[in-house]
C-alpha cells in the first residue's frame, strides 16, 4: 500500500473490527453456499447450518453496533431477524430468499472493505434501506407451511425449559420420525466447556442436540451434570456406543411408532439407498480420534515388532536342535505370517493419522482475503492438491511457515497495481500453492508472479553483513540460499503484515524441525518459488543406533549417507579443524563425545564415522560403536528445557530406556559453519 | 461456538464454581511431604501426577546441571531435575529411598523432580501456613509446623526455571 501511515489507536481498533467482521462474513458466505447447494438438490438444510447463520448475523449486529457502524448494524439486524424466522420454521427459502441473503452478505462485505480502507465511516445508508425493504417483504410473503407438532412427549420439567427455537427443533424432529433421547453426563467443572462441546459435536455427527440443560445431582463436588436432549435415528445402546458413554447415560424418551431400521449409521450403506438423509449420514461412518490414542497404538505396534524379533530368535534356537527342528519350522511359518500382519497393522495406524492439507489451505485462503483488504492489493490465490495427505502432526506445524510464505509473497513480492502495469504484467497478482506426493515425501510449493529476488542486492546485503567475501564466486542457488540465514532480510521497512527479522530463517527452522527441506528459486522480475519437501509421517522412522561411552543415540536413517571405520591416521588437520578425506572430498569431522561433552576425547582410538548428509552438505560424525538399526517413534522431550541444539527428540527402546534422537540437519549445519569460520 | 442455550448455563455454572472457590479458604490443603538433603519439604499435591521409583536416566547434553536427564514413562519422555540443587544442597548420588515425583506444569507440560524420599500426604489448613523467615530459596513459598519440625512448602515453578538458565 502506498504511503502507509502510522496507525493511531483508533485505526488499530477499527482494523480489529474489520478483521473480526470479515471472519464472520466469511463464515456466513461458506454457510450460504452450503445452503444453496442443499437447496438446489432439494434437500432439507441441517438445522445447525441455519442456526449458525443466525448466530453469525447476531454477532455481526453486536459488533457493528459496538463500533458505531449503524448502517451495518441495521443490515445485520434485519438479517438476524429473518434468519431467526427461518430457523424457527416461520418462513421458508422460497421466493428468492437465498438471493436476498447472498446480496445482504455481499453488501455488508463491500461496506466493510470501504471501512477497512478508511474511505467512509458508515457507507451503507442508501443501499441498505432498499435491501432491508425487500428482506421485510420476503419474510412476510413466504410463510412456511408448518405441520402440527402434536403434544411434546417429554417430562414436564424438561419441556418447560425449552426455548421457542428448541421447541421448533423438537417438533421438526418428531415430524421426521426421529428418536428422542435424554443423555445425562457429568463433567469436571474445570473443563466442562470443552467436554460439553466435544460431546455436542459428536452428537451432531449422528443427529441433533435440541437442548442442553444443567441437571441436579452431581456425584462429586468438582462435577457438573448436564442433560442433553438429542434427536437421532439411533436407539439407546447404539447412541451410548457411538458417544462412548455408559449405556445407562442414555434414556430414550420418545421413539417413533414404527421402528426404523437402525443398521444404516453403523454399516456403510450404499449411498443410493439413502436419498434424503445424506447430510446427516454421510458423516456417520467417521469417528473422531484423539491423536494421543493413535500414538499409544503406534507404541503398541512398535512393541509388537520387538516381540517379533524375540520369536525369531527362539525359532532359530529351536531349529538348531534335532528334536525340535520340525516344531521350529512351524513356528517360523507362524512368525512370518505374524510379521506380515504387524506390518499391515502399522500401515493401517499410519494411514489413520493422515489428514488432507485442505484444512491448512483453507486457513491460507482466509489470510489471503484479509491481506487483500489490509494491503489493498488485488491478488489471486490458486490452490492445487488440497487432497494431498500428511501426518496430522506435520499438518499442524505447517500452518505458520506457510502463512509466513503467503504473507511474504503478498507484502514483498507482488508489486502494486501501477508497478505491475508499467512492467506489462496483469494488474492482478497471482500466488499459486501446489501440493503433491512424491514417494515418501510431500512437496508443497508457493509460487508468486511478483518482482522476484534480485541476486545483486542479496549479494550486496550478504557482503555488507560479512556473510560472504566481496569477491566470492557464488552460483544463483548459493546466493539465494543466503536468504535462509538468521536475520537476513532484503527489505528495510517494517510492515504490520510481515514484520521484520522473522523471515525465511524461521520458515527453514520450522520445516527442518519436521525433518523437511526448504528451497528457493527465483527469476528476477518475474517470479519466486519456495518449495518445502516434507516426510509423510513423523511417527516412525528407521534409525541407526550408535554408542558413545555408556550412552546411546539414534540417528534417523534418512540423514545417513554411509558408515565407515576410521583409524586415527585417516583424520587430517587443517587450520585447527579435523577433516576426513572421503573419495577426494574433505568432510568436516564432528566427534560426538566432544560435541556433547560426554567425556574425554581419545584421538588414538579407532572410531566409526557416520556420514551425515542434508542436501549437498556432509559431515563425518565419529562414534565409538554402531549398534544396528531399529524402528523408532520420535517423541518430544517433556520438561522445562524446550530444545537442545542437535537433539530432535527421544525414543524409547525395548528395555524401557530413553534414547536421544539426533537432529541431523543442525549437526551438519554447525559442522559447515565451523568449517567456514576456520 | 457453543450449542444453543449453553451460554445461560455457562453463566450459571461459573457462578456456582466461583461460590465454591470462596468456601475454599476453610478447606484443608493437601501436600506431598518429601525429604531432601535431610530436611522436610512439601509439594502441592494437585500438581503431582505420579510418583515413580528411580530408573535409569539418559543424560541430555547442553543443559544446566540441575537437569539430570530423561526417563521413559510408559513411552512418554520426561526430563528429571534434581531438587537438591534447587535448594542449594549440591548434587548427590540418589539412595535406595529416592523417588521421582512427576509434576504437571501450568500448561500441561510434565517434569520429574528427584527427591531423597517421599514420606506422607499431609493436610494443612491455610491458616497454619506462615511466611518463611529470613531469606529462603526462591522456590520456598511458605512454612508450616509439623510436630517439632518445620516443613517448607515449595513452588515448583522457580525450580523448573532453573533448568532454562
Amino acid at each position: 500500500m502506498a504511503g502507509r501511515r502510522r496507525k493511531t489507536a483508533r485505526d488499530k481498533l477499527q482494523q480489529e473490527f474489520v478483521s473480526e467482521a470479515e471472519e464472520i462474513l466469511e463464515r456466513m458466505r461458506d454457510d450460504l453456499s452450503a445452503l444453496a447447494e442443499l437447496d438446489a438438490s432439494e434437500r432439507a438444510a441441517p438445522p445447525e447450518l441455519v442456526n449458525r447463520l443466525f448466530r453469525s448475523a447476531h454477532s455481526l449486529k453486536g459488533l457493528s453496533g459496538m463500533f458505531g457502524f449503524a448502517g451495518l448494524a441495521e443490515l445485520a439486524h434485519h438479517l438476524e431477524d429473518v434468519l431467526d424466522r427461518l430457523r424457527l420454521g416461520r418462513t421458508s427459502l422460497a421466493g428468492g430468499g437465498l438471493g436476498l441473503l447472498d446480496e445482504s452478505v455481499s453488501l455488508a462485505a463491500a461496506g466493510l472493505e470501504k471501512i477497512g480502507r478508511g474511505e467512509a465511516a458508515d457507507p451503507l445508508a442508501d443501499p441498505i434501506a432498499e435491501l432491508v425493504g425487500r428482506i421485510a417483504a420476503w419474510g412476510e410473503a413466504a410463510p412456511a407451511e408448518r405441520a402440527p407438532a402434536g403434544p411434546i412427549p417429554l417430562p414436564e420439567s424438561l419441556a418447560r425449559a425449552l426455548t421457542e427455537y428448541e421447541e421448533s427443533r423438537l417438533a421438526d424432529a418428531l415430524r421426521r420420525g426421529r428418536t428422542l433421547a435424554v443423555i445425562e453426563v457429568e463433567f469436571e467443572i474445570a473443563s466442562f466447556e470443552e467436554s460439553l462441546s466435544e460431546l455436542t459435536r459428536a452428537i451432531q455427527e449422528i443427529g441433533e442436540v435440541i437442548s442442553t440443560l444443567p441437571s441436579p445431582g452431581a456425584a462429586s463436588d468438582s462435577g457438573i451434570r448436564f442433560a442433553l436432549l438429542a434427536a437421532s435415528e439411533l436407539g439407546a445402546a447404539e447412541l451410548a456406543a457411538r458417544l462412548e458413554l455408559e449405556p445407562d447415560a442414555v434414556r430414550i424418551v420418545h421413539a417413533p411408532a414404527a421402528a426404523r431400521p437402525v443398521a444404516a449409521p453403523v454399516e456403510r450403506a450404499a449411498p443410493a439407498s439413502e436419498p434424503d438423509a445424506g447430510t446427516l449420514k454421510s458423516l456417520s461412518d467417521t469417528v473422531r480420534v484423539d491423536i494421543k490414542k493413535l500414538d499409544e497404538l503406534m507404541n503398541l505396534v512398535g512393541e509388537l515388532s520387538r516381540e517379533r524379533a524375540a520369536l525369531r530368535a527362539l525359532a532359530e534356537r529351536l531349529a538348531g536342535e534335532r528334536e525340535t527342528a520340525r516344531a521350529a519350522e512351524a513356528l517360523e511359518k507362524i512368525r512370518r505370517s505374524l510379521d506380515r500382519k504387524v506390518q499391515e497393522l502399522q500401515a493401517g495406524v499410519l494411514d489413520v493419522r493422515m489428514v488432507p492439507l485442505r484444512q491448512v489451505f483453507d486457513k491460507l485462503s482466509r489470510v489471503a482475503r484479509r491481506l487483500r483488504i489490509d494491503l489493498g492489493k488485488e491478488v489471486e490465490l490458486e490452490i492445487e492438491g488440497a487432497d494431498t495427505e500428511l501426518d496430522k502432526l506435520i499438518v499442524e506445524e505447517l500452518v505458520d511457515p506457510l502463512m509466513h510464505l503467503v504473507r511474504n509473497a503478498f507484502d514483498h513480492a507482488i508489486e502494486t497495481a501501477a508497478e505491475r502495469r508499467s512492467r506489462g504484467k496483469p494488474e492482478r497478482g497471482r500466488i499459486r500453492i501446489e501440493a503433491s506426493q512424491r514417494g515418501n515425501d510431500v512437496v508443497i510449493s508457493v509460487r508468486d508472479d511478483g518482482r522476484g529476488i534480485d541476486p545483486a542486492s542479496v549479494r550486496a546485503r550478504a557482503v555488507e553483513r560479512g556473510l560472504v567475501a566481496g569477491d566470492a564466486e557464488l552460483s544463483q542457488k548459493e546466493l539465494l540460499a543466503l536468504l535462509f540465514l538468521p536475520g537476513f532480510s532484503t527489505r528495510e521497512e517494517v510492515t504490520a503484515t510481515s514484520g521484520r527479522g522473522v523471515g525465511l530463517d524461521v520458515v527453514r527452522a520450522n520445516v527442518a524441525a519436521l525433518g523437511g527441506l526448504v528451497e528457493i528459486d527465483s527469476t528476477p522480475g518475474a517470479s519466486t518459488c519456495v518449495t518445502l519437501t516434507l516426510p509423510i509421517t513423523l511417527a516412525i522412522v528407521q534409525a541407526l543406533l550408535v554408542g558413545v561411552g555408556t550412552q546411546r543415540f539414534a540417528i534417523p536413517l534418512g540423514g545417513v549417507r554411509e558408515t565407515l571405520v576410521v583409524t586415527p591416521e585417516d583424520v587430517q588437520h587443517s587450520a585447527g579443524r579435523e577433516l576426513l578425506a572421503l573419495r577426494g572430498e574433505a568432510l568436516p569431522v564432528c566427534r560426538l563425545v566432544e560435541e556433547f561433552a560426554l567425556g574425554a576425547v581419545d584421538r588414538e582410538r579407532r572410531q566409526y564415522a557416520v556420514v551425515l548428509g542434508i542436501g549437498n552438505a556432509r559431515l563425518a560424525l565419529l562414534v565409538d560403536r554402531l549398534e544396528g538399526q531399529q524402528d523408532a517413534v520420535i517423541k518430544p522431550v517433556q520438561g522445562p528445557v524446550r530444545s537442545v541444539r542437535g537433539v530432535a527428540g527421544a525414543t524409547e527402546l525395548g528395555d524401557q530406556s530413553a534414547v536421544l534422537v539426533l537432529d541431523v540437519s543442525a549437526l551438519v549445519e554447525d559442522g559447515a559453519r565451523r568449517r567456514e569460520a576456520a | 461456538m457453543s450449542a444453543p442455550g449453553t451460554e445461560r448455563w455457562d453463566r450459571l455454572a461459573r457462578a456456582a464454581a466461583a461460590a465454591r472457590e470462596q468456601g475454599e479458604e476453610q478447606h484443608l490443603r493437601e501436600l506431598l511431604r518429601v525429604e531432601v538433603a535431610g530436611a522436610p519439604y512439601a509439594l502441592p499435591i494437585e500438581r503431582v501426577r505420579e510418583i515413580v521409583r528411580l530408573r535409569p536416566l539418559t543424560r541430555i547434553p547442553r543443559v544446566p546441571a540441575i537437569v539430570l536427564g530423561v526417563i521413559s514413562l510408559r513411552g512418554e519422555i520426561v526430563q528429571v531435575l534434581e531438587l537438591r540443587q534447587a535448594l542449594g544442597a549440591g548434587s548427590a548420588p540418589p539412595g535406595r529411598r529416592a523417588r521421582i515425583v512427576v509434576m504437571n506444569g501450568d500448561e500441561g507440560e510434565v517434569a520429574g523432580l528427584l527427591v531423597d524420599a517421599v514420606t506422607e500426604v499431609m493436610r494443612v489448613a491455610e491458616s497454619e501456613l506462615a511466611e518463611p523467615p529470613g531469606e529462603p530459596a526462591a522456590c520456598v513459598r511458605a512454612i508450616c509446623r509439623r510436630g517439632d519440625r518445620f516443613v517448607s512448602l515449595l513452588d515448583p515453578e522457580p525450580v523448573l526455571e532453573l533448568a532454562v538458565r
